[in-house]
């Protein structure tokens, strides 16, 4: 049995599911036990319930002298992000929206989705109103069309409860390089 | 007589989420294993009426436990629904040859996952 995650059940049944969804994802996060646990849990979510396996973390350091902002590969998931550019792929006007604390998503249930459509996820981790980290989720599986509002969710929750568990009080962390499933 | 499910995932979240699906949206039990090489040795043990087992997973893959408790009398005949990532025909085509009865891509839809368990298990 295989299905396209795009059949839609009835509304009372996808919102007691939603419900389900956002209380485990929330559950997993809260008790990640260290940094190292809740980036596999922040994996977990997304591969099990937003359908991606690649996908990374990008520190926001705001210190830097050379541009205003500076995002750091942090830690990353079934894609090497070491070159990838992140203002490219977000785009000026996407950086804007993810920095003022807005998701940025392309591709949603509803458009025009064809077999070689992207869809990408960039979700801003804040703390007091401040985005510190950039989850981008860069493709999704083959059996995962595009993002629906259950996942619009999810990805608030991910921007307002992640911060605590991955970075703690100290928000100056080092990028993470080592530990298993950890980078490429 | 309740049915008992085992579920099998090395993932924290995957389990979490499987275990709230049964828990509140059937009368089923259900037991939990966290790789496949303790997939078999609960199954030997509960006697589960069906599996539900992730495929990628330490220890021992999804693939592997399956073929073993085709081996074993007491799980010969047990349903077990394998859940992956991968949809393409040769991967699903794999976890047939393993002796699986069914198949549900992640991520998972909660009530196309009740659905096809009932459809094995009755409600």
């Amino acid at each position: 049995m295989n299905s396209d995650k795009n059949n839609t059940p009835a509304p009372s049944a996808t919102a007691a599911m939603n419900e389900l969804r956002l209380g485990a994802a929330r559950k997993r996060l809260a008790e990640s036990r260290g940094q190292e646990d809740a980036i596999e849990g922040l994996r977990e979510i997304v591969a099990n319930f937003l359908g991606s396996e690649e996908l990374g973390l990008f520190r926001v350091d705001h210190k830097t002298d050379r541009k205003p902002t500076a995002f750091q590969v942090f830690w990353s998931f079934g894609i090497d992000l070491e070159e990838y550019d992140l203002l490219r792929g977000l785009g000026e006007a996407g950086l804007q929206r993810v920095m003022r604390g807005e998701c940025h998503v392309e591709l949603t249930s509803g458009e025009r989705s064809g077999a070689t459509a992207k869809a990408q996820a960039f979700i801003p981790i804040r703390v007091a109103n401040e985005t510190i980290a950039i989850l981008a989720i860069l493709r999704l599986l083959p059996q995962k069309i595009a993002f629906d509002g259950c996942d619009l969710e999810l990805f608030k929750l991910l921007s307002n409860e992640a911060a605590g568990p991955l970075f703690g009080a100290n928000f100056d962390a080092k990028p993470v390089t080592e530990g298993p499933g950890m980078g490429v | 007589m309740t049915k008992k499910i085992l579920v099998v995932d090395d993932s924290k979240t995957a389990l979490m989420m499987e275990r709230e699906i049964l828990e509140r949206r059937t009368t089923y039990t259900c037991v939990t294993a966290s790789d496949g090489r303790e997939a078999v040795e609960k199954a030997e043990q509960e006697h589960p009426d069906l599996v539900l087992m992730d495929v990628v997973m330490p220890n021992m893959n999804g693939f592997e436990a399956c073929k073993m408790m085709r081996q074993q009398a007491s799980t010969r005949e047990t349903p077990i629904v394998l859940v992956t990532t991968r949809g393409e025909e040769s991967y699903m085509e794999a976890g047939f040859q393993s002796g699986c009865n069914d198949y549900i891509t992640k991520p998972v839809d909660g009530a196309e996952l009740v659905a096809l368990l009932q459809s094995y298990l009755g409600e």
